[in-house]
């Protein structure tokens, strides 16, 4: 049963490289080799990390600011490398983990769409077809030939958000976008995310306890770059929410 | 991942979409905009022209010297655009490089090909430009492709190396800078060749022996007079002549394999 997974991760390991001092330029470099100064400092962002996530499953991933749940998803989404271990994937992956990558604050509304469209892969042509469906979700139908910067920033997060749930693959990896939008927009998203629920594999890294219990099948737990728990939702946030009393 | 020729679906579309954008942003907010994409290396053109054809009497013995002038600081605008393009094309879309796992030397390509665009527009102006001054129209201008091929060549190889160096060290883009200022001296384009070769021959020898000095010197011979003089026609053994092609091609291919090799670390490096 080796098709049995989505994602499986196996003890992955990444650190990062971070001057101790301004070594961003050739002339800092030099000095540091002359001196034999490394010039950086290693920090374990993820330490032996390992998890499956089934097909179908929806996944919470929760932990304090720092702990390597980004980095995380990023290794997930291919954008870092890691050191040591590994991420098979089953099926195609959305690459986005944030919304509203590659907006352009110089272009129209209508440019950034089709844009954001090819960032996900649909041409020119696909995103015509879906371009009044995406602008209707957004609400945002009279300012779409308005440059972007003259948005709010509720709205192009609403843009973004009606863009990215047009993407089709088999793994969603999100990182914090539940919180778009008024409360009229947040109820589309909550209909968004509910929709989801038992049809798509979702990993969705959160600090909002209330979407871990209302969405996720299973939730995780990271602490210092390691699994602290893994399982029932209601559990984990309650492990999260105890951080703070010790 | 590497640097396939023949590219997939989803990375053609944004490849056209990410050098539709460029393309836009580059002339965003001006008054004249696309029009400044002609206008900028015909104001340059001017300005040599005053000061190298009329001031200094620079070109009396190449006919249609204007021309050949205008398409030399066409093709030149054409490196230059192309590399410092090519070369900060990582950090210019740093926010994509960051946050969304792809192909990285999209970015790098798209970014050349905005460039590319503008030499085509003002290729159309020299060869305009050519006919008004009286040039015929020959076989050989069927042959400029080629040579328009290897300089794209040579920049995107220059674009991939020093656009990976420069995700890490930042003076890149500062050294090329002066180095574009001195090659632009070290290429023939606003004095001919012969001037040179009447002081040392071997000098000469060594301008000519640079691809680019090569590429534009044959785009000069095939497009508008069969008088200029090439690394084909001046320098006189074959291990010589071959050299331009060479450093193309070893440009290439190690600028590419240095670039994917570096790829991977860009996200973080950034």
């Amino acid at each position: 049963m080796s098709e049995d997974f989505a994602i499986k991760v196996t003890n992955l390991h990444k650190s990062f490289k971070l001057p101790t001092e301004r070594s961003w330029g050739l002339k800092q470099a030099f000095f540091n080799r002359l001196r034999g100064i490394k010039g950086f400092k290693e920090y374990h962002v993820l330490n032996g990390i390992s998890f499956n996530v089934k097909p179908g499953e929806f996944v919470g991933i929760v932990g304090r600011n720092g702990s390597g749940k980004s980095t995380l998803l990023k290794t997930i989404a291919q954008i870092y490398y890691p050191e040591k271990g590994s991420v098979e994937i089953n099926g195609t992956l959305v690459p986005f983990i944030e919304l509203g990558v590659g907006f352009n604050p110089e272009l129209s509304g209508r440019e950034n769409v089709y844009l954001n469209g090819a960032l996900l892969g649909f041409s020119n042509k696909e995103m015509e077809a879906m371009y009044d469906e995406i602008v209707d979700f957004a609400e945002l139908k009279p300012f779409m030939d308005q440059k972007l910067k003259n948005f709010s920033s509720g709205m192009q997060v609403r843009l973004a958000f009606s863009i990215a749930i047009r993407a089709k693959g088999d793994i969603l990896l999100l990182d914090e976008v539940l919180a778009v939008g008024d409360a009229a927009f947040q109820q589309k998203c909550n209909d968004y995310f509910a929709s989801l629920h038992g049809n798509q594999t979702v990993i969705l890294v959160t600090h909002s306890m209330e979407n871990v219990r209302k969405f996720c099948d299973r939730a995780i737990l990271i602490e210092n770059g390691k699994i602290v728990l893994d399982g029932n939702p209601e559990k984990v946030a309650k492990a999260y929410m105890d951080l703070w009393k010790k | 991942m590497g640097i396939p020729l023949v590219l997939c679906k989803k990375n053609r579309i944004l490849l056209k979409e990410l050098t539709k954008t460029d393309f836009k942003l580059r002339y965003q907010g001006s008054v004249l905009g696309y029009l400044w994409a002609l206008l900028r290396p015909l104001m340059m053109f001017a300005i040599l022209y005053i000061v190298f054809a009329k001031l200094l009497r620079f070109g009396n013995d190449i006919p249609h010297y204007p021309v050949y002038l205008l398409c030399g600081t066409t093709m030149w605008s054409f490196f230059t655009e192309c590399t410092s393009q090519g070369l900060q094309a990582m950090i210019t879309r740093g926010d994509l490089i960051r946050k969304v796992s792809f192909p990285k030397y999209i970015v790098v390509v798209s970014s050349t090909l905005t460039a590319v665009i503008n030499m085509l527009i003002n290729l159309f102006v020299v060869i305009v430009f050519a006919l008004i001054n009286g040039v015929t129209p020959s076989w050989t201008w069927l042959l400029v492709p080629v040579f328009l091929l290897e300089l794209y060549a040579l920049s995107l190889g220059i674009s991939f190396l020093l656009g990976a160096i420069n995700v890490r060290y930042r003076d890149v883009m500062s050294i090329w800078d002066v180095l574009v200022q001195a090659l632009f001296y070290a290429v023939p384009i606003i004095y001919p060749i012969s001037m040179v070769a009447g002081t040392s021959a071997l000098a000469a020898k060594v301008i000519l022996a640079n691809p680019i000095a090569q590429a534009i010197q044959d785009i000069r011979f095939n497009l508008i007079t069969t008088e200029t003089t090439t690394t084909w026609n001046f320098l006189d053994s074959w291990a010589l002549k071959i050299v331009p092609i060479i450093v193309v091609i070893v440009i290439l291919i190690w600028g590419s394999l240095y670039f994917r090799k570096r790829s991977k670390h860009f996200a973080e490096e950034i």
